[in-house]
């Protein structure tokens, strides 16, 4: 029998559709425009208890946002510090870096967010809402610090040699040349990091942070109503998420003014 | 050796693991000299060039640039690499910035020359290297050889005594050499002293006061043009003339 040539089929990447592709848009809109109907129609035909639950909430809206956006800013700069630690030739930085990420992810972020809290918010008198989001900031920095790292890694070497032969000293090269362009390789998942953050923000709600959950739980405990009062809860979430991961990507679209 | 080499190469070894990729090289470049280093791949070449402003550490000997001991830790590795431009095989321009903006960075940053001044600086090196219409571009949007003359023009923006060459023309188009050598050309004819690794025969014969033959990590043979392509004292320099010729 005479052999056969082997094929061997490999995707040349053509059935991956575009990030412009007209699929991918309505998808956003189809949950958004949805979101919001579904939103519309419960308030309007059934006002009792959908319009209340509505009412109830919004406090914990700008809780929820305030958690976010602060745990964002201090995971940010943590996973900065994180990621050039893990990437620095000098041993001492490299291994509390190191060891940092290995300890955080190893443990999960609810009992992170109980221990910090009862550590910091006892012990040491700190307020909810604080020790809250040092919690969500010191997890999420070292996910974000393999983020940095990993951003800064895919820039070529060569540029860190054309910027150091220039003579300039090794902080100005990271900060000059190699952390701009890294930070397009960085964003879309520090983007999917925030969203991932704003979600996880509802174990907030565990502590005595009054939060979109948290409020709905209140709400719920006094109604009864659990059923109604979650699906308003999920479809917010959704909305806020929809909203924000929109807004990453028109971030990226900024970024690409230069082409590779 | 003479006091007015402004690049002195003392019995440099470098050592990967067991390989040497450098073993005793020693070499005198006076300023306003032009040294080719050719060689087969793999013969250390790029090393010793890179050696020379410290991208590569060595692991004995020493290299003197302009007086200072360049792989010395106590001498200020950056500012001596302010006197050394580098021009890369890859280019190596700054992607995020335009092109103007990659010639002004670092004697704006460095120099702390004014920002009005270093454009005007860096406009005339454009128009030196010919691509004056393209300073507010981004680089993506130049062809390989206009890449190749903006990254000459940004290590000229520092003002160096010395270029260093690493294969400048290695990555581009056949049809684009001509005018990245043009620039090196002319370069040349100004007086800068460089050191320029190469397969560009043709260059060599031209410009280069000396030709350095490398193979296995050593100097095989250092002569003028005139004596060098028909040099037949060393069988493995004729080896290898005699394949590229």
């Amino acid at each position: 029998m005479k052999d056969k040539p082997v094929k061997i089929e490999i995707t040349d990447g053509a059935g991956i559709p575009a990030k412009n592709d007209a699929g991918l848009i309505s998808a956003w809109w189809i949950s958004f425009i949805g979101a919001i109907s579904i939103i519309t129609y419960l308030v309007v035909t059934k006002p009792d208890p959908y319009k209340d639950i509505l009412m109830f909430v919004p406090d914990g809206i700008l809780v929820t946002f305030q958690v976010t956006i602060f745990s964002i800013i201090g995971a940010s700069i943590i996973g900065l510090f994180t990621g050039l630690g893990r990437i620095s030739k000098n041993r001492f930085f490299n291994l509390i870096a190191s060891t940092y990420v290995e300890v955080v992810r190893g443990i999960p972020l609810l009992v992170q967010l109980f221990y910090i809290y009862y550590a910091l918010g006892r012990v040491l008198l700190v307020p909810d809402m604080l020790s809250a989001i040092i919690a969500m900031s010191v997890c999420y920095g070292a996910y974000m610090g393999e983020v940095f790292r990993a951003g800064i890694d895919s820039i070529d070497n060569g540029q860190t040699e054309a910027a150091r032969s220039l003579g300039f000293d090794k902080n100005q090269t990271m900060f000059l040349v190699i952390l701009p362009q890294a930070w397009r390789t960085i964003l879309p998942p520090v983007g999917n990091e925030f969203i991932a953050l704003l979600k996880d923000s509802s174990l907030v709600s565990i502590l005595a942070v009054a939060d979109i959950l948290r409020r709905g739980r209140e709400f719920a405990a006094e109604s009864f109503q659990y059923f109604e009062t979650y699906t308003m809860i999920a479809l917010l979430y959704l909305l806020i998420t929809l909203i924000l991961s929109k807004g990453v990507s028109h971030m990226e679209d900024r970024l690409n003014h230069y082409d590779r | 050796m003479t006091v007015n080499s402004i690049i002195e190469i003392k019995n440099v070894y470098k050592f990967f693991g067991d390989l040497a990729a450098l073993s005793d090289v020693s070499l005198d470049i006076k300023a306003g000299e032009k040294v080719v280093i050719i060689g087969p791949s793999g013969s250390g070449k790029s090393t010793l060039l890179r050696s020379i402003n410290r991208l590569e550490e060595i692991s004995r000997g020493s290299i003197v640039v302009d007086g200072q001991d360049v792989h010395d830790k106590s001498s200020n590795i950056n500012n001596i690499r302010q006197e050394l431009g580098m021009v890369f095989q890859s280019f190596n321009l700054f992607p995020h910035k335009t092109v103007l903006e990659n010639l002004t960075m670092a004697p704006i940053k460095l120099k702390g020359i004014d920002k009005e001044e270093a454009k005007a600086i860096a406009v005339d090196l454009l128009k030196k290297v010919g691509i004056n219409e393209k300073a507010n571009v981004y680089p993506s949007k130049l062809s390989g050889g206009q890449q190749q003359r903006v990254a000459i023009a940004r290590a000229l923006a520092m003002n160096p005594k010395i270029m260093l060459f690493d294969e400048p023309t290695s990555a581009l188009d056949p049809e684009m050499i001509g005018e990245v050598l043009d620039v090196m050309k002319n370069l040349a004819v100004e007086g800068m002293t460089m050191v320029v690794v190469t397969h560009e025969m043709g260059f060599a014969r031209e410009v280069a006061d000396r030709i350095v033959f490398m193979d296995d990590g050593r100097i095989i043979a250092c002569e003028p043009p005139e004596t060098f392509f028909t040099c037949t004292d060393h069988p493995r320099l004729k080896q290898f003339l005699s394949q590229i010729l």
